[in-house]
């Protein structure tokens, strides 16, 4: 990873490197990224020959599980849609150097906020009703966020742990929220009732993935363009280098932290009402097997630049469900992925720094 | 609700019994991440490696029904983490906080799909966890013999443990290492210490004592691994580091402050009633986290003195600056 500038390691993407410079540097880490990747696949294969399964033909159902058909590919992008939103908010943050670890809590929070908006608001227009409901989970995400950000601004308080453990507490309250206010009187599942229509998410046309994913899709150039044209872009990244002469420079970084939260809590936020007002069509307390955590891994993967988080989202969204392709075909239990994942991240450590050692 | 069940006479010392007990996997996490803390590695990998810990006790018992071969090996598991994670911090040099959360989210997968793998999707029988040894005569006193001296044998051989680290720490040339290669890398190095060799001994045993606590989870108090069994305890810990200003009795003192909550809320669980009660008893499952964010704010805010480590987080890089 390149973000961060231990001193005296020499910064590839620097702040003012040219742009050759700079597409050289991309493509070198692009390669670097991939040969990691191969590798965590390769160590991937190793336990499924362990678990008792075929590695090959696990991977080969996996890819046609996935990319086989346009069925599955829609799937695909439907685990996709979250991992891209929130991924975003998160390569922001850790280019930032803002360590924003408590996606989960504000992705579930954004649910519960845009979710009781959709429920209670009196809109009958879809196209009045999809907007407001976002705006809604994004700013109940963004507050998450918000909370990290003013005690690291405010107290100093270490942003990995506050936001961390707020996971648990917005696990808590989403799940009394709908065992009494918002429960279905008549169902026996602690859940919400089923939105109205006005708030259920069409599907993209010719796929069955909801247009959730265009939101992503669609925001991947503001980031871009933000982070790399925008003072706030160039404040971020400088902080990133070096908090202590971003600081001197003038920039007031307690303010900017606080920001980068709001920003990547909005950003999960908008995944949690968009997967509420998508593939859940309700609130439950299990709207999210662990997109907060994935996203991280989605973050990282991508070096924290915004055309790398659809890669990487793309890559691990179709991981996650060849996990689920693997687990009926070859029983394997699908967790598997998650140590691939977390070896992809592992591994392109090891890769960043052979590569520099040998330069 | 029946408050008198949870704040009754009788009920206070069970109460703080159940706080001891409660308290010591978090508590032996944190003291040990406040010797490598100490040592100048922010080791983000602790949940990681009590959840290790906690799964290889499982299996050790599971398979052998030998409570104390399960906490060898939830040392073990505990360490096997902790040498990754000193091989990506000190040898490699890469950034702390991302091979951290990623050797998380390796134990987390790990042990899932072992658990997944070994025991399809029913629940391995429950085994019965470490009967208690109550000390003679100390048990004996009134009120505080029952708190104190009737507990498991793995609550004394923490307690050991960590008045043991508090006293490496401070009295011990390899504590006066651990510090100077916390706050002074450089100057360590200049004196003869080898920087790297103490901050691995540090990842080291801190990933022991967290896979220790991980053991006595299962072996001491559950009897059961479920997948994630740790719940956030590592994350808990890393805060109380903090609380307890990186001195490893005051971080003891927290985890009990922390283990005080967790057996308060489960008691209001018991005798709340359950799905259908109106007590909003998801507060009080919230309230340990929200309790030790509490002392985290409220323990960096009046903090006077600048106790974190100066080091804390950087890779030590010979000749890269002076410090």
């Amino acid at each position: 990873m390149d973000a961060p500038s231990t001193p005296g390691q020499r910064d590839r993407g620097s702040v003012a490197a040219g742009p050759t410079l700079r597409w050289r540097a991309r493509l070198n880490s692009l390669g670097l990224s991939a040969a990691a990747i191969a590798a965590a696949f390769l160590l991937g294969g190793v336990l499924l020959a362990l678990a008792g399964a075929n590695p090959i033909q696990a991977y080969v159902d996996m890819l046609s599980g996935t990319f086989g058909s346009r069925f599955d590919l829609s799937l695909v992008l439907v685990e996709t849609a979250p991992l891209l939103l929130i991924g975003l908010g998160l390569a922001v943050a850790f280019r930032a150097r803002v360590w924003n670890i408590g996606a989960e809590g504000q992705l579930l929070m954004g649910a519960l906020g845009g979710g009781a908006f959709a429920l209670y608001a009196p809109i009958s227009s879809r196209a009045v009703m999809i907007p407001a409901a976002c705006l809604a989970g994004a700013l109940a995400g963004g507050a998450w966020g918000w909370v990290v950000g003013f005690l690291r601004a405010r107290w100093s308080v270490n942003e990995v742990i506050s936001s961390l453990l707020l996971n648990y507490v917005a696990l808590r309250i989403l799940e009394y929220t709908i065992r009494k206010p918002l429960r279905d009187p008549v169902g026996f599942q602690p859940v919400s009732e089923t939105l109205p229509d006005a708030a259920r998410l069409p599907d993209i046309p010719g796929l069955r993935t909801h247009i959730g994913l265009l939101v992503g899709l669609g925001l991947i150039p503001v980031v871009a363009y933000v982070m790399r044209r925008t003072p706030f872009g160039f404040h971020t990244r400088m902080m990133g280098l070096n908090r202590d002469a971003t600081e001197a420079a003038g920039v007031r970084t307690g303010r900017l932290i606080t920001a980068v939260m709001v920003v990547s809590g909005a950003l999960a936020g908008m995944a949690g009402i968009l997967q509420v007002m998508g593939p859940e069509s309700r609130l439950t307390g299990n709207i999210s097997p662990g997109f907060g955590f994935t996203a991280i891994i989605v973050a990282l993967v991508a070096r924290m630049r915004p055309t790398g988080v659809l890669l990487a989202s793309v890559l691990i969204g179709a991981l996650t469900l060849g996990g689920d392709v693997i687990q009926r075909t070859q029983q394997v239990p699908r967790v598997l992925t998650i140590v691939i994942q977390a070896l992809f991240v592992l591994l392109i450590l090891v890769a960043d720094k052979l590569a520099r050692r040998n330069r | 609700m029946n408050w008198g069940a949870v704040f009754g006479a009788a009920a206070i010392i069970p109460l703080l019994n159940a706080s001891i007990r409660l308290a010591v996997p978090t508590g032996l996490a944190a003291v040990g991440e406040s010797l490598c803390q100490r040592a100048g590695v922010l080791n983000l990998s602790l949940e990681g490696m009590m959840l290790s810990g906690a799964y290889a006790a499982f299996l050790a018992t599971h398979y052998s029904g030998q409570p104390w071969l399960g906490v060898a090996a939830g040392v073990g598991g505990g360490m096997f983490i902790g040498v990754l994670m000193a091989l990506f911090s000190v040898t490699l040099k890469t950034e702390q906080v991302i091979n951290g959360i990623a050797l998380v989210l390796l134990a987390s997968g790990l042990t899932s799909f072992l658990h997944v793998r070994l025991f399809g999707v029913t629940a391995p029988e429950r085994f019965d966890p470490m009967a208690k040894l109550e000390i003679p005569l100390l048990g004996a006193i009134p009120g505080m013999g029952s708190v104190v001296f009737d507990q498991s044998p793995l609550v004394y051989l923490a307690v050991v443990l960590i008045v043991g680290v508090w006293w490496v720490l401070k009295h011990t040339r390899f504590g006066l290492a651990v510090r100077a290669a916390g706050d002074r890398p450089g100057a360590a190095d200049a004196a003869g210490i080898n920087v790297d060799r103490v901050r691995a001994a540090a990842i080291l045993a801190s990933g022991a004592m967290a896979g220790l606590g991980g053991a006595v989870l299962v072996v001491g108090q559950l009897g059961l691994f479920t997948q994630n069994v740790t719940a956030g305890r590592g994350w808990v810990a890393i805060a109380l580091v903090i609380f307890g200003r990186w001195s490893p009795l005051r971080v003891a003192a927290g985890a009990f402050l922390f283990g005080f909550t967790d057996a308060l809320q489960l008691r209001i669980q018991s005798a709340s009633g359950g799905i259908e009660s109106d007590v909003p008893f998801e507060f009080f499952q919230a309230l340990p986290y929200l309790v030790t964010i509490v002392v985290v704010v409220v323990a960096t805010a009046r903090a006077r003195d600048d106790a974190q480590p100066e080091a804390l987080g950087v890779p030590y890089i010979r000749g890269a600056r002076s410090s």
